[in-house]
């Protein structure tokens, strides 16, 4: 390989170039021209970019090239056995039971053995595996790959675009609208520590529409280190809702993108709740490209121990006219960090644009904490932004007004934090997945679904 | 019944309640009157156990056990309830849930069977339109976005189904037009039994002319001053604080 020089790189840092000049001749496509070019390409970008760390101001606050010590193989697929009890085991019942097309990948591949594609097919919707498509990739497959929000200076999607195993490739043809969501579950595997790198591209034509609930859980693999990424192209007129749920073994690295690009009067409604892992960071990129388009953005993180939780946010208004929405719940205990990191740029040009975003976090003791880092880039004059964010405590008195009406106080207690989480979930518009999301808060907190 | 001996209370360590002696028979309802300030609102927390109002001596009995003792919801279990003054707003929980947490909580701490879903919806909606309250609104969050009037029902509905056998009205007159006043009495007089006893607290005589009293106590720096007939207040109203310490003008 052709590489930049670089004065030193770590360990881990190294090891990430090592596991993909071992691996590059058996990753999917590895004969297709195309998908050479592509991860040639991004791993040329890693290695002159190196790990993120903290003197990057977008990882200020998760220095990951601090605390990424080795980088473990890629996952070897055994084929582990799934069924219902592992799902259940693993995403717990109300998710794993949610009625949807179900699409699960265990060990970085799509098993199509687990997965209703013909269910989907039937609805109208191309499906593929992604290594399988990615020996052949089709033209709108290549003109969405890596296209969709491209980001030269994100070291973890360049790693992503390398080192890419599997995952699905779907798209929704004009007009398509899927009644039930579709269910996309990734789990892990059940051998030794290992990375798995997996990659969705999701495209919807103009008029289509769908729910996604892409949900994380974990088999019993231990020291996994996920890096997972979905392109979603969200063509005019278009709507996707995409949520996430993600709850691994405590001893997981996770890192998440999304990347979403919006076209003319297109909707786009981004959900994520993470409740497990014990590094997370969670980026997600959204860009305008067409007018009077709309995105809300939201989510929600329950934490404790010495969980760290990074969400970062960029959302940029290319165009005129367009609304985005964020509100972040967090809810800290212990030693938990979270953190949210939330820009928007607006491109000037980009009139009548209106964004708000918010972050509230609800420290549940004292050695908890919440970073939370606003940022606007308005090159516009005619545009209403704002942002704020919120922390404090659980407020005695809502506490004593509940206590005061019987309620013992760890239930009163269970109650407030599951009203706070609870304002957040109000963004996911499918109401079991809403119902199915304050049962897992409930799970969370030890106390009783209601 | 209620017994309150010697009672003395501080808050952020400022003695507030100074000796405060005062008996509740079971089926009674008393006033407590009195200008700001005098211990009012601070009696009333202490009943219901806010933290930060520390009794440093004296004694309260409910039924012959030691109320002090006992945490808010313990307290809550044993039959004390407290209309607040000023009810606080929960958004994200949804009142009809606060309502059947509340009466299940309760009901499980006095050994009683919960309430299945449907038995408390009709539980509610009897209760609910006795007060006037649109069902529609429980599906609100708590409090949020109601009137004053329509938190002040709300207390009363929880005090409906929560059949408490002390009921402490703290100010439930404030801030409340006639018709809202009028409605908020109804409700309290519908709950008066034998059994029960209630402790209404107002600075004003005229939520008296609709739930009258057995009797009347004047608070006045921390301890009760003077005692007598549903008449007392209406001496009061004439007369003013000024001789207990408040201002001049009649109220």
């Amino acid at each position: 390989m052709d590489l930049p020089v670089q004065q030193f790189r770590t360990k881990a840092e190294q090891e990430f170039l090592d596991l993909y000049t071992r691996a590059e001749k058996a990753l999917p496509g590895a004969n297709n021209p195309f998908v050479a070019a592509l991860r040639d390409k991004a791993i040329k970008t890693y290695g002159s970019l190196g790990l993120p760390h903290r003197r990057i101001e977008a990882w200020k606050y998760t220095d990951l090239r601090a605390r990424l010590d080795e980088v473990h193989p890629l996952i070897a697929a055994l084929g582990a056995a799934v069924g219902e009890s592992e799902l259940e085991a693993a995403l717990g019942k109300p998710i794993a039971d949610f009625p949807g097309y179900r699409l699960v990948l265990v060990e970085g591949e799509l098993r199509v053995d687990l997965s209703d594609m013909a269910g989907l097919r039937d609805a109208g919707a191309e499906v593929a595996s992604l290594a399988h498509i990615l020996e052949m990739p089709p033209d709108w497959l290549k003109a969405t790959l890596g296209q969709v929000n491209p980001r030269e200076d994100d070291a973890v999607l360049a790693l992503n675009t390398a080192l890419m195993t599997g995952g699905v490739a779907l798209r929704l043809p004009e007009g398509v609208t899927l009644e039930k969501p579709i269910h996309l579950i990734h789990l892990d595997g059940t051998g030794a520590p290992a990375t798995m790198v997996t990659r969705n591209v999701v495209v919807a034509e103009e008029g289509a529409s769908a729910t996604l609930l892409e949900s994380y859980g974990s088999l019993g693999l231990r020291g996994l280190q996920r890096n997972a990424v979905t392109e979603v192209k969200v063509g005019d007129k278009a709507a996707i809702h995409h949520i996430k749920f993600q709850r691994e073994a405590a001893d997981t690295l996770h890192l998440g993108i999304w990347l979403a690009n919006l076209g003319a009067d297109a909707r786009y409604n981004a959900f994520q709740l993470s409740t497990g892992a014990n590094l997370v960071r969670n980026q997600l990129y959204v860009r305008f490209d067409g007018e009077g388009s709309a995105m809300d953005a939201s989510g929600a993180f329950l934490l404790r121990g010495k969980q760290h939780c990074d969400t970062t946010l960029i959302v940029e208004h290319r165009v005129p006219a367009c609304e985005s929405r964020e509100l972040f719940k967090a809810v800290l205990d212990d030693e938990a960090r979270g953190i949210f990191q939330g820009k928007i740029i607006v491109s000037p040009g980009a009139q009548k644009t209106d964004g708000k975003q918010m972050a509230q976090a609800l420290l549940l003791s004292e050695t908890a904490e919440f970073d939370s880092k606003p940022e606007l880039e308005i090159f516009a004059d005619d545009v209403v932004c704002g942002h704020g964010a919120t922390s404090g405590q659980i407020d005695e008195d809502l506490l004593f007004y509940l206590e005061s009406r019987g309620l013992p106080e760890p239930q009163a207690r269970a109650l407030l934090i599951q009203a706070f989480v609870g304002e957040a979930f109000e963004q996911v518009e499918d109401e079991a997945l809403r119902e199915a999301f304050s049962v897992a808060a409930a799970q969370w907190l030890g106390v009783p679904a209601e | 019944m209620l017994e309150i001996k010697n009672l003395h209370a501080s808050v952020d360590g400022r003695e507030i309640l100074k000796g405060l002696d005062l008996t509740l028979p079971a089926g009674e309802v008393h006033a407590i009157m009195g200008p700001n300030g005098s211990g009012k609102s601070t009696l009333a927390y202490v009943l219901a156990g806010k933290e930060g109002y520390e009794v440093t001596e004296g004694s309260i009995t409910w039924k012959g056990e030691d109320l002090l003792a006992m945490d808010p919801s313990e307290r809550a279990a044993a039959g004390v309830f407290l209309a607040f003054q000023y009810p606080l707003e929960i958004p994200g929980v949804a009142t009809m849930t606060f309502l059947r947490s509340a009466v299940n909580a309760v009901r499980k701490a006095r050994g009683e069977e919960e309430l299945s879903t449907p038995d408390f919806l009709r539980v509610v909606k009897e209760k609910a339109k006795e007060l006037k309250i649109d069902v529609e609104m429980l599906r609100r969050p708590l409090n949020v976005g109601f009137s004053g009037g329509e938190k002040k029902r709300n207390e009363i509905l929880q005090m409906a189904l929560l059949e408490p056998g002390l009921c402490v009205l703290d100010e439930t007159d404030s801030g409340l037009d006639i018709d809202a006043l009028r409605i908020v009495a109804d409700g309290v007089n519908k709950l008066r039994s034998k059994e029960r006893s209630m402790l209404v607290i107002t600075h004003y005589q005229r939520l008296l002319n609709y739930i009258v009293p057995d009797r009347v106590h004047v608070l006045s720096a921390g301890r009760v001053a003077r005692s007598g007939g549903p008449e007392l207040a209406l001496e009061l109203e004439k007369s003013g604080y000024a001789e207990y310490g408040g201002e001049a003008t009649a109220a």
